[in-house]
Parts: C-alpha cells; structure tokens; sequence
C-alpha cells in the first residue's frame, strides 16, 4: 500500500471507528432500555420466556464466525485469496445458522404467545436483539457483496481496504451479542 | 374552511390555504426566472456536488429559509399574544399548539443546526488547511439527509397535519393515545432523517480535524472555531444516537402499539430522561460553535491574539463534560426526589464557572486592542450583555427550590431565548457577515449591516427581556390567551412590538443580501486583516484552496508572517486530499429516505419495504462505482 493509499484508509478506518461508537450508544440506550423494563410488572416474566439450548447454540455460532473471520484476515496479509474467500464462507455459514436460529426463537416465542406487545420486557428485547439480528442481516449481505467484488479486478490495496473495514463491523457485532447475552439472558437464565 | 369537492368534504384550515396560494405563486416565478437567467447549470452542479464550501452554502441557505419560516411561525405567535382574549385569525387552541411546536422544533433542527453545520463545512476546512472534509460523499449524504427531513416537516404543515405536542414532545402527550393525527409521526421521522445525516456529519468534522490538518497546525495551534467544532462533534456523536433510539421507541409506541412511554406499564418519565440527555447537550452543540465564531471574530477585530487560548480551549472541553450531566434540571418538577435535584442543581451552577471563564477571557482579548466596529464584531459585542443575561437566569432557574415557581412560565421562555439567539444566532449573523467573501467572494453592505443589527437587537430585548416580568407574574409558556387584569396586557403588547422590530431587522438582513448579489463590492482574499488561514486563500475559497500546502509555525502563523512580511513556508508533499466526486446518489439518497417516511406515516408497508429495498441498492451502487477504483489504478499507473 502506497503512502497515498494508506493515509486515506486511516481516514477511513478512523471515521468507521467514530460511527461504531455512535452505534454502541445506540446500543447502550437500548440496553438501558431493557434494564428499566424488565421484568415488568404484568405478563411474561423473562424466566419463562428465554429457551437456553437454542440462546446457547446461536452464541456458539455467533462467536466462533469472529474466529474464522480470523481465517479471512490471515489470507488478507498473506494474499491469498482461497484463505479469504474460505474464511468468508465458513463465517457467512455461521452468520446465517445465527439467523435462522434467531428467528426460529422469535417464532417460537411468539407461538407460545410471548408476542411483541404482550408488555413492555418483550417490546424491548424484541428491539434490542432485533437490532442486532439486523445488524447480522446487513453483515450477510455485506459479505455477499464483498465476494462479489473479489471477481472483479479491483486494485488489491481496495479490496484489502473493504475487507478490513468489515471485520470491524462483524466483530463488533460479537462484541454486541456477549453484552446481550451478559445483560438480557443470564440474570434471568442461571 | 371547508371545501366540498364532489362528495367528500375537505377541511382546511384558512393559514395552509393562505400557504398554499403563497407557493403556487412563488414557484412557477422562480422556475421562470431559473429558465429566463439559464441558471439551471449551477443547479445542476449544485445538486451532485461534493465540495465543502457549495454544501456549507445550501446548508446555509436552507436553514435561512427555514429560519424565516419558524420566524414567521413566531410572529403569529405573539400576534395572538398582543392584547388579551384575543382571536386573532385562527391561532388558538390546538393550532396554537401547532405553531409552537413547529416554531421551536424547526428553529432547533432546521435553522440553527444547518446554519452553523453550513458554516463549520465552510469554514473549518479553511481555516486548518484542509484539502476538503475527510469525507466528501458523505458530506453530501449529510446535507441531503438535513433537506430531506426539513421537506418532510414542512410538508406536514401543507397537508395540515403539524406535529402538536411541543418541540420536546413529552409523553404520553405525543403518544397515539392523545394525540392520534400524523403530526407527531412526521416530528419523529423528520427528526430521525436530519438527526442521522447530523451524526454523519459530526463523524466527518472529528476525522478532518484529527487527520487533515495542514502540516505543523498542532492541535494547541488550531483557531477556536475548529476547536469548538470538534468539542461539539462529540458531543453530537454522544447526544444524537441517544434521540434516534428515543425517537424509534416513540415510533413502535405510536405506530406498532407498544407501551413504553403511556398506558398502565409505560413509563412517561423515562421519554423526559431520554430527550433531555439528547436535549441538554444539544443546547450546547447550538451554543459552543457560536463561542467559536466570536472568538475568532473578537480576536481578528481586536487586533490581538485570543487571550487565554488554553483556558479558552479547557472551558469548551469542560462545558461539552458537564452539559451531559445536567439534563434532569429540565425536570425538577417531576418529583425526582431532593437527592436527585441537588446533584442537578449543582451540576447545573459549575456550568457558570468555565462560561464566565470564557466571558472575561473575551473581554480580556478586546482590552487594549484596537477594536475595530465592523458589523460582525458589534455582533459580538452584542453577544456579551445578552449571553451574560441568559447565563444568569439560568442560574435562577438552577435553584431546585425556586424553579418550581418558574417552570413553565415565560420567564422559562425569556432565558432560553436570551441563551440560544443571544449565542447562537448573533453567532450565525457574526459569522455570515465575517465569512460572506469566502462564501459568494463579496462584502455584505455596512450601513444596512448596522440597520439589520440595531433591529433586531432592540427588537429581541424588548420581546423577552418583558418575558422575564410576565414569566414572574406567573404567565404560563405554550398557552395562548390570558385575561383583562392580570397584569399582562401592556408588557404583552410591547413584546409584540419587539417581535415585529425582529422581523423588520431580518427583512433588511433579506434586503441586504439582495443587494449585495446584485451589486456588491468584489472582496480580496483578506478584507478583513485576518489571522487565520482561510483568510489566505482567494475570495470565494476555490475548489483546491490549498494546492500550495502552507507549514504552520505558530498560532495565527498567517498573521504574524504578514506583521513579519514574509510567506509562509510550502510543504512540498502534504498529505492527499479527500477526493472530489460529482455525483447525484447522495441526493437520490434523501429523496428515497423521504419516501421511506412518508411510507411509515401512512403506513404503506409495500411502499416501505421497496424504498428500504432502494436504500440498500444506493449502498451497493455506492460500492460498486467507488471513485477511489480509478483513483488507486491512476496512482498505479504513474508509479
């Protein structure tokens, strides 16, 4: 990378960094949120609701797609793009298991009638991990895009550039999930 | 007024009519008149540009307009004010409430914000030799998303569905429970829409301050504008996600029947605790750009260096601390408990401390100047005593105990409009006159400069310094009508007046500009015998103000090389500039999130998830065709 080249990423880098912050006060007043709600006087109380093998498995995915984005970053620095590209895959995989299992929860949840009015506990953890289920959603297809891209014959210094500034977006997402399961479901699940 | 338009009777009422006349005649003449002068290439530059000054204009431009509109909204106000029991036109009631809401909401987010964001995009990058802001696109992202939401509030005025709960929007008040028209749902979106492009700009001014400074400007070398920029850059990134997360929880209350804020289970507090702690900060993100202009303008126009830089530079940090340990003095009345109101209280009075720091500081940079009386700098000479007024009713109304009797009167409204148009505005009209050859390359006139001051200075003070007297006599903010014999009608009447007086300033301000576009004086670079280096560059600043990068070898390094008469020295390889693109997706970008609100207010949902759809593609567009391809390939091919 170029004198040139590198000073714009830093640019870049530090901007995404400033909104990550931005984002975790988003984050933050919706914990807050969570915390002044729960549990609410009337209807489902949090023990009730949560189902701890499904919270279980989504974090086993959720956190072990940071360490094989891992993979990815190794075959950044080294170039090689079938590192890259198979960290990619075996991360998006992980990412979309997440998914599913998370809305498989909401539905079950909502089978069971723990539906997003039933009171206010269940309006704000249906925000907060939805938030972050959305967050997960645009990380797929941001991954999607970023594979995309590394077909066409993009300056290599821009691609690394696009792939970095997306491993901070996806850990940072983990780092989002440890604090829902520390904050919304272990008071309530041990 | 009702029409009946076959069988459907449509109400109106008489003041959207009037406006919709009013814009059905002032639209085809300026589309006339954009065809008869050929200007439509300029609009056209203008709609896909990047470039930080063109932004900062439109921003300015925009929030003027804005600022007339939320002006007129006042000037009703106080005509239904004037005598008691009045009935003037329709303004009563809930229109009245309307008129408020929409005054206050549109002078905070539409005109005071865009203005002095419009200045720092102008300005900051000159002013630290900046090739541009660090992100360009993303500034133009910003501006549209402003405009975007500044249509949308206006538009819930022409579609007679206002927003009516206040600019602070309490709850339960502005849940559906009460108040069940889309007036509401338009504050929430508009708010949203202009508060994240708000975000992404305060984003961008860190990144350009921090990583674009020309070569040898140390942080303690920057002038005060840049530095109160990017004090209020963090507060901004602090204060504003907090009312976007405020903002989406009264949304899923009003539109998908949650209860956070009404009901048995809400919590109506918890919507007062949320907005102030967006909403204490945001008073200060109105007033420290202001302290920063008349710095610089009392610095320049005094002929000395500021005194006290360092102090000057603490008190806007500590200010931006304490301001977000404040916010529940907006709520001594709830009954937060006797703990809780001391903390607050005294939080609240060491807010007087780094602000009377910076007063004297101020004061102490003009003595034994030699003070030259243009208009920006009487601008900031009528800052001081009006400021100074406004702190120290703030401090009154710091007492716990005694803010029981002022909450909610107009003393309330008295001290707030001392601090925000004492700051702010006298701010942004200092710095529209200072900076208006770096904007347009012409002088504003002085003579109509000093009418427009006069004006509106003698205007304000008789409209709310009375307001302190009727506030005392116990006359209650946001209602619109009180009796005969309570004392009320003659300082009421006066402060009529005084609002009239403003409007009379602002036509002459209008005027002012007019003239001067059609026929004004060309400014040279430096007209005003600057210190700083925007002052170094041509009037207006060109699209690459700084290709010869200047080394900055001291504080106001311009200045005293010109005192020394020598240049500045060139750095030979600076770092690269942002790089400047023409291209119309941030504006396609409003126009689809203006779309998107629209579709939540009325909730079409189909229409909603296509526009969340098209906000997704104008990311992968935005991906796809980024402009640092060519670039880097061009960069590669010279190596």
């Amino acid at each position: 990378m170029s004198k040139q080249v590198q000073a714009l990423f830093l640019d870049k880098k530090m901007g995404f960094f400033i909104y990550l912050i931005v984002e975790g006060i988003m984050f933050a007043v919706l914990f807050a949120t969570y915390i002044v709600y729960t549990p609410s006087y009337s209807g489902p109380k949090p023990q009730d609701v949560y189902s701890v093998p499904s919270v279980l498995l989504a974090s086993v995915c959720l956190l072990s797609s940071s360490a094989t984005l891992l993979l990815a970053e190794k075959g950044l620095s080294s170039r090689s793009m079938l590192f890259i590209r198979s960290g990619m895959a075996a991360t998006f995989s992980l990412g979309a298991i997440f998914l599913f299992l998370e809305i498989n929860e909401y539905y079950s949840y909502a089978t069971e009638g723990y539906t997003f009015t039933a009171n206010n506990f269940l309006s704000s953890f249906y925000i907060l991990t939805g938030l972050h289920a959305v967050h997960v959603l645009f990380g797929l297809l941001w991954m999607v895009v970023l594979t995309l891209q590394s077909f066409r014959h993009l300056p290599y210094a821009l691609y690394l550039e696009k792939q970095k500034i997306f491993h901070y977006y996806w850990h940072f997402v983990d780092v989002v999930w440890l604090f829902i399961i520390c904050v919304v479901y272990i008071p309530y699940i041990v | 007024m009702t029409l009946s338009i076959w069988d459907n009777v449509l109400y109106m009422p008489g003041d959207v009519i009037a406006a919709w006349i009013l814009m059905l005649l002032i639209g085809p003449i300026l589309l006339l008149w954009l065809f008869k002068t050929k200007k439509w290439p300029i609009v056209w530059e203008y709609m896909r540009t990047t470039n930080h000054r063109k932004i900062g204009t439109m921003n300015v431009l925009f929030g003027f307009l804005f600022f007339l509109r939320g002006g007129v909204d006042a000037l009703l106000m106080r005509t239904q004010l004037a005598v008691p029991e009045n009935n003037f036109w329709l303004f009563q009631g809930d229109k009245y409430n309307e008129v408020f809401s929409t005054h206050g909401t549109m002078m905070i987010f539409f005109a005071a914000m865009p203005l002095l964001i419009g200045l720092m995009n102008i300005v900051v990058p000159l002013q630290i030799g900046a090739g541009d802001l660090a992100f360009p696109f993303l500034n133009a992202v910003s501006f549209w998303m402003f405009l975007a939401g500044g249509m949308l509030f206006n538009m819930a005025f022409f579609l007679d569905s206002s927003p009516n709960a206040g600019w602070t929007a309490y709850t339960p008040l502005s849940t559906d429970t009460y108040t069940q028209t889309e007036g509401n749902d338009y504050y929430i979106f508009a708010l949203q829409v202009s508060g994240l492009g708000t975000t992404l700009t305060a984003v961008n001014m860190i990144v350009t301050i921090l990583r674009h400074r020309a070569p040898g400007m140390k942080l303690n070398r920057m002038p005060l504008f840049p530095w109160a920029t990017l004090v209020t850059s963090f507060l901004i990134l602090v204060a504003f996600p907090v009312l976007t997360i405020a903002l989406s929880l009264l949304m899923f209350d009003r539109l998908f029947d949650t209860s956070f804020f009404s009901g048995e289970a809400g919590n109506p507090v918890y919507w007062q605790h949320l907005f102030w702690i967006f909403g204490h900060p945001e008073v200060y993100i109105l007033a420290l750009p202001a302290f920063g202009i008349f710095s610089d303008v009392i610095s320049t126009f005094s002929r000395k260096k500021v005194f006290g830089y360092t102090a000057m530079v603490l008190s806007l940090c500590l200010i931006g601390f304490l301001g977000f340990m404040v916010w529940a003095h907006h709520m001594f009345t709830v009954g937060l408990g006797p703990m809780a109101n001391t903390f607050f209280a005294i939080t609240t009075m060491m807010i007087a401390i780094p602000t009377g720091i910076k007063v004297f500081n101020w004061l102490f940079t003009m003595r034994n100047g030699v003070v030259r009386f243009t208009v920006p700098m009487l601008f900031a000479l009528a800052f001081i005593p009006t400021f100074v007024m406004g702190g120290v009713t703030g401090v009154m109304l710091s007492v716990a105990a005694a803010d029981m009797q002022f909450h909610d009167t107009h003393f309330v409204v008295a001290h707030f409009h001392y601090t925000i148009i004492g700051s702010t505005i006298l701010g942004i009209f200092a710095g529209i006159y200072y900076w208006y050859p770096k904007i347009t390359g012409r002088l504003l006139d002085r003579r109509l400069g000093l009418w427009h001051l006069g004006l509106f200075i003698t205007g304000f003070h008789l409209t709310f310094f009375i307001m302190h007297i009727t506030g005392l006599n116990g006359m209650p903010r946001r209602t619109y009508t009180y009796q005969w014999g309570e004392n009320l009608f003659v300082f009421n009447f006066i402060s009529t007046i005084g609002a009239f007086l403003m409007g009379v300033g602002m036509a002459v301000f209008v005027w002012n500009i007019i003239r001067t576009w059609r026929s004004g004086n060309h400014a040279e670079a430096d007209p005003w015998q600057g210190r700083t280096l925007e002052w170094s560059v041509p009037s207006p600043s060109p699209e690459h103000p700084f290709t010869q990068m200047p080394v900055i070898d001291q504080r106001d390094a311009f200045w005293y090389a010109k005192q020394e008469k020598r240049r500045l020295l060139i750095q030979k390889q600076p770092r690269p500039s942002p790089i400047a693109v023409k291209t119309i997706q941030p504006l396609c970008i409003g126009l689809i999130l203006l779309l998107l609100s629209l579709a939540m207010i009325y909730q079409w949902w189909i229409l909603a998830v296509l526009s969340s759809v098209l906000v997704l593609a104008m990311f992968l567009l935005r991906t796809w065709r980024d402009e640092r391809i060519k670039t880097i390939r061009e960069e590669v091919t010279d190596e």
